[in-house]
């Protein structure tokens, strides 16, 4: 039962983040702002954060990845689909691989310059990996050779390019963090109608969208 | 342990911070200006480059692109057998993607200094461009 309610979780967090990269990530993109940074440093440490507080599972971010980049892959808004959905997959692995070690109590976590910390490591990796995974994956998966020497001169525009995830990250964990006190229980006879059925409505957007404009 | 943790955590994200701020004013001293483009060791200006080679539009995911056809350019510059070699096209933030002949010929060169091809994802498509080099 622990583990269905963890699938739903799953279902509703991944596609609540695939939506906003497709949504508000088109709308940040087309007003010339950096809508990778913005929503790795904003939107993916919220939802992967709030997920970890309300379920205290692993592997559910991982999870959540999958669903969000799979979402992402349907996106009508945006060039490059393919892309932006493998990084989408890798953040949330990513996201699994630096909070293995962090108690799902979050008893590390008291302090602000702690918060604050983890937030700034949390964003960057999470923006940098996924930024080299889909340097690395694309080409593959498009067919085309993938040049190691390619990646390695981006290398310092890559390193460069997390700071500002990492500064919003800093900044944002902490109060995502705050969540942690909530208490919200929700009966089974509403948790699953409103999982699922808020996540099907996501995703019947956004591929009505994709096959209708 | 925690105790542990409170010193690593916040000593690494400082280390984040210097590694990303460090890069990031190499990026910015080490950025290349130039208005030219260089194919294979020759310089170029992009009105030299559209007044060699006819305009072509292509399809791409994001509707039609025109600009001078890639395989017409690199004949017109006299690289004899083009399938022998391939092709790194290089922008002047340091991104570059390498593409074989089979990529690149079917790509084009806009006036905005951008390559842009039918069937590769956006990736490919490299921006302020100041390089193809031929190898």
């Amino acid at each position: 039962m622990k583990n269905i309610k963890m699938f739903a979780g799953i279902l509703l967090f991944g596609s609540l983040w695939g939506f906003s990269e497709v949504i508000i990530g088109s709308a940040i993109n087309d007003i010339g702002l950096p809508s990778g940074v913005i929503m790795t440093g904003i939107f993916a440490i919220i939802f992967l954060v709030l997920s970890r507080i309300i379920y205290r599972q692993p592997g559910m971010q991982f999870g959540m990845g999958l669903i969000a980049g799979g979402l992402r892959l349907f996106n009508p808004f945006i060039g490059c689909h393919l892309c932006s959905a493998i990084a989408i997959m890798a953040e949330g692995a990513i996201f699994e691989l630096i909070w293995y070690k962090i108690s799902f109590d979050f008893s590390e976590l008291k302090s602000v310059i702690m918060r604050s910390s983890i937030g700034i490591i949390s964003a960057y990796f999470i923006y940098i990996g996924g930024y080299i995974v889909t340097q690395i994956l694309t080409p593959i998966a498009a067919g085309a050779n993938f040049y190691i020497e390619n990646l390695i001169i981006f290398m310092p525009r890559i390193l460069s390019s997390g700071l500002f995830a990492a500064i919003i990250g800093g900044v944002i964990l902490p109060f995502v963090l705050m969540a942690k006190d909530i208490k919200i229980t929700l009966k089974d006879k509403i948790y699953y109608p409103t999982t699922i059925g808020i996540s099907i409505l996501i995703w019947f957007i956004v591929v009505g969208n994709w096959l209708f404009i | 342990m925690i105790k542990g943790k409170e010193r690593i955590i916040p000593i690494l994200a400082l280390i984040v911070i210097l590694i990303s701020g460090s890069s990031t004013a190499y990026v910015y001293l080490s950025q290349i200006e130039k208005d030219t483009i260089t194919i294979n060791a020759e310089e170029y200006t992009i009105g030299q480059l559209f007044f060699m080679v006819d305009t072509k539009a292509i399809q791409t995911v994001e509707g039609e692109k025109t600009g001078i056809s890639l395989e017409d350019l690199i004949q017109k510059i006299g690289i004899s057998c083009p399938d022998c070699y391939e092709y790194t096209i290089k922008a002047k933030d340091g991104y570059e993607k390498t593409v074989s002949w089979d990529i690149l010929s079917t790509g084009i060169l806009t006036d905005n200094y951008r390559v842009f091809f039918p069937d590769t994802p956006k990736a490919f498509w490299v921006r302020d461009i100041i390089e193809i080099e031929v190898k």
